[in-house]
């Protein structure tokens, strides 16, 4: 279980997140969705370690984590495929693979090559594009080498930073669909991070709302996509 | 034809000796994003611990390997004790902004080589001393006439060949080369995916530095050990990245033997004054036509 406490962010003098509290229970889809610059990536960040926060906590699995590096988050369990569809370009798509994994190669070599092979099982895409640059991937393509080399460190917790970005809606709809089966299959606990809120809210079980900071409210999924007012007022559909 | 076939073994063999100093210097910028003008005294002050262990009698390979583990050592230290805690953020608002952060690592690289040159000049008090090379430098003959190569070019070309197929094996074959490319392409995304790239970029800096004092060992047997004598070495294997191109290792190397040929030709048909002006010169049209380098892939550079 995640558990955000109090959590605030600034950047130089501007705050990017003031104080929110929330819980991304396990094996579940958390979603926070939230306009342009309610501070959703920022969040995501501090989670995964690339940002210290200024003030509050964040509890995995009952331990603290905020503060600690971010190579040393993945090795707690979580891992994040960051906004942008973030690979290495010049890298091949197996590079990337094989880079989420690399940690834990000496300790398990069986077993990340068990990951990989999953990754092109769950990603088939990616296996007949093994050997190319991951720079000659379409976005899709991309989002899908972001979340597998994410996913091949074999985390407990996948922090998916606006995976739809830029993407057609059949394959914003095809990832979604594979990460939630993923969540229901191996009780993967998700934390994703949308501003196409719809979609989001669609497979999650949770959902955040997030407007300039602060958590506007915090609900089952389902009681916050019915909730026209909140729609209207923040989500602006 | 005699007279080319010189120029050209020679050339080959100089051009050797840039493309590890070349080498040397784009491991550190791709890794830590600096020029490292320290990385010529690590190789001096190497070169001068080889020398002193050659005068007390050991074996040419002690001394050798002595003063790989020297130029590595030092490569370490510079970067875990200077350019780390550089880039901790300070008070100062100027300190902080983005081109100071860029500047002051670099502008800690030529006191770093001040400091290398002015502890050389103390422990060794400025001797100028030669340093011998494993196999002979003077030319071999072949049926009655002499060949246009000493063994010591033949040494030089053929250890550069091994290291740099090492380097390049080293890095597309293995774990640690995929996540030092990975830490230089993208040090965020490596970070993510859990590879510790501050142990990382030391490596580099490590491999560097042994790589310098190879080539600092290579140049010796020809110009006498001075704290400053491997200068305008450093400046020939800097002007080898930039029209090779900083991000290409490969483009570096190349560079590196481009140089190597143009100064050793120019040096045997024009007169050895107009190498600098040639070397400049290159320089000059490489920056005003293709930026990047002539093998360099990035569209911008920051220089």
């Amino acid at each position: 279980m995640l558990e955000i406490k109090e959590l605030s962010v600034s950047y130089d003098s501007v705050q990017a997140v003031s104080g929110i509290s929330f819980v991304a229970e396990t094996g579940k889809i958390t979603t926070v969705i939230g306009a342009n610059g309610a501070g959703k990536t920022t969040l995501l960040r501090t989670i995964s370690g690339l940002i210290a926060p200024k003030s509050g906590g964040i509890s995995w699995n009952g331990s603290e984590i905020q503060g600690l590096r971010p190579e040393n988050i993945v090795r707690a369990g979580i891992a994040q495929a960051p906004e942008g569809h973030a690979v290495i370009a010049e890298l091949t798509v197996e590079e990337n693979i094989r880079m989420g994994a690399l940690f834990r190669l000496r300790k398990n070599r069986d077993d990340v090559r068990a990951a990989i092979a999953e990754m092109y099982e769950l990603f088939p895409r990616l296996a007949e594009r093994k050997n190319q640059k991951a720079g000659t991937l379409s976005g899709g393509e991309r989002q899908m080498l972001a979340i597998s080399r994410a996913l091949v460190s074999r985390p407990q917790l996948l922090l998916l930073d606006e995976p739809s970005l830029g993407l057609a809606p059949l394959i914003v709809e095809q990832i979604i669909q594979t990460v939630s089966a993923l969540c229901r299959e191996t009780g993967l606990t998700v934390l994703l991070v949308e501003q196409n809120a719809n979609t989001a809210l669609e497979v999650a079980d949770h959902g955040v709302l997030l407007a300039l900071g602060k958590v506007v409210a915090s609900m089952p999924a389902a009681q916050l996509r019915a909730d026209e007012s909140l729609r209207a007022a923040y989500l602006g559909y | 034809m005699q007279t080319f076939l010189n120029a050209f073994f020679t050339g080959g063999s100089r051009g050797a000796i840039y493309a590890l100093v070349a080498l040397g210097l784009v491991l550190v910028w791709r890794g830590a994003g600096l020029i490292n003008f320290a990385q010529m005294g690590q190789a001096m002050f190497s070169a001068y611990v080889a020398s002193t262990l050659i005068a007390q009698g050991k074996n040419y390979w002690i001394a050798f390997i002595a003063a790989l583990v020297v130029g590595a050592v030092l490569g370490a230290a510079i970067d875990i004790l200077v350019i780390r805690p550089l880039k901790k953020k300070s008070g100062s608002a100027i300190l902080n902004s983005p081109s100071m952060r860029e500047a002051i690592p670099v502008i800690a690289s030529l006191g770093i080589l001040g400091i290398l040159q002015a502890l050389a000049g103390m422990i060794w008090a400025g001797d100028e001393r030669g340093f011998p090379a494993p196999v002979s430098t003077s030319a071999i003959s072949l049926g009655g006439k002499s060949a246009p190569f000493t063994p010591f070019d033949l040494f030089v070309i053929g250890t550069v060949f091994a290291i740099l197929l090492a380097t390049s094996l080293f890095l597309s074959k293995t774990s640690v080369g995929l996540a030092m490319r990975a830490s230089a392409l993208n040090s965020e995304v490596a970070r993510l995916s859990g590879i510790r790239t501050r142990s990382i970029r030391t490596l580099g800096w490590v491999i560097s530095g042994a790589v310098a004092s190879i080539a600092g060992l290579f140049i010796t047997p020809a110009t006498n050990i001075a704290p400053n004598s491997l200068d305008l070495i450093l400046i020939v294997g800097f002007a080898a990245c930039v029209i090779g191109g900083l991000d290409s290792l490969m483009g570096s190397v190349l560079g590196g033997f481009i140089l190597g040929f143009t100064t050793s030709f120019i040096g045997v048909y024009d007169v050895p004054e107009d190498i600098f002006i040639a070397i400049f010169a290159m320089l000059i049209l490489v920056m005003l036509f293709r930026p990047q380098g002539i093998f360099g892939s990035k569209a911008g550079r920051r220089v």
